[in-house]
């Protein structure tokens, strides 16, 4: 049986980025757009079977409403909390069902939770959040049977999959979160509103990317390095204050949607896998993907470590041409 | 998000008062001592106070039934709105209004309201005020769930929106309007969703949060006085009790309940406050105490006031 999950966030798109930057609300129904497409992707490409985390709203149950499916579609059973947690369990679980891909339909954030549950099914990561980095704006249709091809055994995951690098969040030691693409060192001691856009508040920054046509923290190293990270590279960036230090170079970056700041740079360093690097501050909080998410409470050391164990993710238009290769397309008949 | 520490301990000695009031009116109602309908904030506690803290005394809010904690957070007098709970005539509305008829105009409370959706009107008009003599002051207008599927919530965000009026309009999203479950009233989870309709900032916040409030009400507070026009923010959050006092709540499940209860906001601030080495233990005790004693003495005051005569009974009588 050929079984792909869907973790669909609904509250993806909404936070206070629509106020403080320029970011749009993404609409629930445009997802459930998108997941209907998906589905016929699925189903197109030969799967039998999907697994999806039920939410508040009933992305992929609305979905359903218009389109017959020959597939087995099923919610997955567990208890929904609205937090980001869902997307973790239901990684989880659907890691142990042997789903052969998961389809993330959210932004940075929502891949943060799904890779928090799950690292070795191939991700199929469907932006639909605000600084999406590690997710891609593509058409549903086609990451729906991209994802499909890549499960139903068409194409193999090893050739159609990218590895991914992983910040590992450490307390005192002690393994607490993770990043998929950025975790930054915050001057305040409250998570609020989640969100960061006060730049003269980041203090360093850890990057797996850097690229100055990313949005978001990682396009400041895209704007210092000038070239691509390797596999096995990440950045440490030291930030100072604008008004009060001549030291370094200033740079500007879109650190946000509509939000072009300048920063300066005291320091950088390119750093390998296993790398951990120390942050001296305390109390301060460590925002991972652009979201304020670990205190560092007072008297606590935090330190941040370089991993290559990040999930697998599809790449959509190698799969498609291997597809093409493997005779596995439809439509492709006399 | 710079909140210096004096504000710290209003939004939690706030929190508690709003608290410890409603807990209070919950027993005394059961005692027959409180009349006509209430509609209790427990719960919802981080809303009212995270968006006040941000408001000054010149500015506005415009409230709802369940509008207690508004009125508390924005400076309201214990005393007077116990009284008037008890239908004392040293109340508010000299204790013919009750709980949904609170305001003090002085105090920018331009009042409770018994009609879901009344407040965007008199929000919209008060920020048309502001503009129209030039001020900076701002608006920061409570309501439901249920309210925003009035035809007020579209006209007002729709006038504000043209003429970029200061007003920040709150959705307290509790999942239900009376009984009914958000969704089975509305086909959008977020409320916040329709403020694309009106061209308008609009955010969802974790309502339960008075820090996630408070930073949110902050920036839209600035984007306001700067003239820039309203935003709508949608706050999740939760109330305890039922609708009403009375209510039995038999459309949600204990269990429901009890997944908010672990997300309450006091024992969440109160756990930020300690680890972060803002408030001890012994600090927050004083505050609790100190709360309580207030309580005490409004309900006092209430209970030794004096009722109204019979002769006054068509005093402030306008329709």
């Amino acid at each position: 049986m050929t079984l792909v999950g869907i973790i669909a966030n609904p509250a993806s798109g909404k936070d206070i980025r629509r106020l403080v930057a320029h970011g749009s609300v993404f609409d629930n129904i445009e997802k459930v757009n998108i997941a209907r497409r998906i589905l016929l992707g699925l189903e197109a490409t030969g799967v039998d079977k999907v697994l999806y985390m039920p939410d508040y709203f009933g992305i992929v149950p609305r979905a359903l409403e218009h389109v017959r499916l020959k597939m087995s579609v099923e919610p997955l059973k567990m208890y929904c909390q609205g937090t980001q947690d869902d997307s973790t369990l239901a990684a989880k679980l659907l890691e142990k069902e042997g789903a052969k891909c998961l389809i993330v339909l959210g932004g940075d954030g929502t891949n943060r939770a799904v890779a928090k549950g799950s690292i070795s099914v191939p991700f199929m990561p469907v932006s639909t959040g605000t600084n999406n980095i590690f997710p891609s704006m593509v058409e549903g249709t086609i990451a729906g049977m991209a994802a499909g091809y890549v499960a139903a055994g068409t194409v193999s995951a090893e050739e159609a999959t990218y590895p991914t690098k992983r910040l590992d969040i450490l307390i005192d030691g002690e393994l607490r979160d993770l990043a998929l693409v950025d975790a930054a060192l915050y001057d305040d001691i409250f998570l609020g509103s989640k969100a960061i856009w006060d730049m003269s508040k980041v203090k360093e920054l850890v990057l797996t990317q850097a690229k100055p046509s990313n949005i978001g923290l990682s396009s400041v190293g895209g704007m210092i390095l000038q070239r691509h990270l390797a596999e096995d590279e990440g950045l440490h960036i030291i930030l100072g204050s604008l008004e009060d230090s001549k030291e370094g170079f200033e740079v500007t970056a879109p650190v946000a949607p509509g939000l072009i700041k300048p920063v300066r740079v005291l320091e950088f360093n390119e750093i390998s896998l296993g790398d951990e690097i120390g942050f001296d501050i305390s109390p301060a909080v460590i925002a991972l993907d652009g979201e304020r998410e670990v205190e560092i409470l007072p008297g606590r050391k935090a330190s941040v470590r370089l991993s290559n164990n990040g999930p697998r993710v599809i790449d959509i238009e190698r799969t498609m041409w291997l597809a093409v290769q493997n005779k596995g397309l439809i439509g492709r008949s006399k | 998000m710079a909140v210096e520490k004096e504000k710290l301990q209003w939004m939690y000695k706030n929190m508690l008062t709003i608290r410890n009031f409603e807990e209070k009116v919950a027993e005394l109602f059961a005692a027959g001592k409180c009349y006509g309908f209430v509609h209790l904030y427990v719960g919802e506690e981080a809303v009212a106070t995270g968006v006040c803290a941000n408001l000054r005394k010149e500015d506005y809010i415009t409230s709802t039934h369940r509008g207690h904690g508004h009125l508390i957070s924005k400076g309201g007098d214990l005393k007077l709105m116990m009284a008037e709970l008890f239908g004392r005539r040293t109340g508010y509305c000299k204790g013919k209004g009750g709980s949904m008829h609170i305001a003090d105009v002085e105090l920018g409370i331009l009042g409770a309201n018994g009609i879901v959706g009344g407040g965007f009107p008199i929000a919209v008009g008060a920020g048309f005020t502001a503009k129209y003599k030039g001020t900076d002051h701002v608006v920061a207008c409570f309501f439901g769930d249920g309210a925003s599927n009035q035809g007020t919530f579209h006209e007002a965000l729709n006038m504000a929106s043209i003429w970029k009026l200061p007003v920040i309009f709150v959705n307290e999203n509790n999942l239900y309007g009376i009984s009914l479950s958000q969704k089975k009233s509305m086909n959008v989870p977020d409320v916040a969703a329709r403020a694309a309709a009106y061209n308008i900032p609009g955010l969802v916040v974790d309502g339960n949060d008075v820090l996630a409030v408070y930073e949110a009400v902050q920036e839209a507070v600035k984007r306001a006085r700067s003239g820039e026009g309203p935003t709508l923010i949608e706050c999740k959050t939760y109330r305890y009790r039922g609708h009403f006092e009375g209510d039995p709540t038999v459309y949600r499940s204990d269990e429901e309940v009890e997944e908010w209860r672990k997300k309450d906001p006091i024992p969440r601030f109160e756990a930020t406050l300690s680890q972060m080495g803002i408030m001890t233990e012994e600090q927050m005790e004083k505050i609790r105490l100190e709360v309580s004693e207030m309580i005490e003495e409004a309900v006092k005051f209430a209970e030794e006031s004096p009722w109204p005569s019979p002769e006054e009974v068509l005093e402030d009588v306008y329709a």
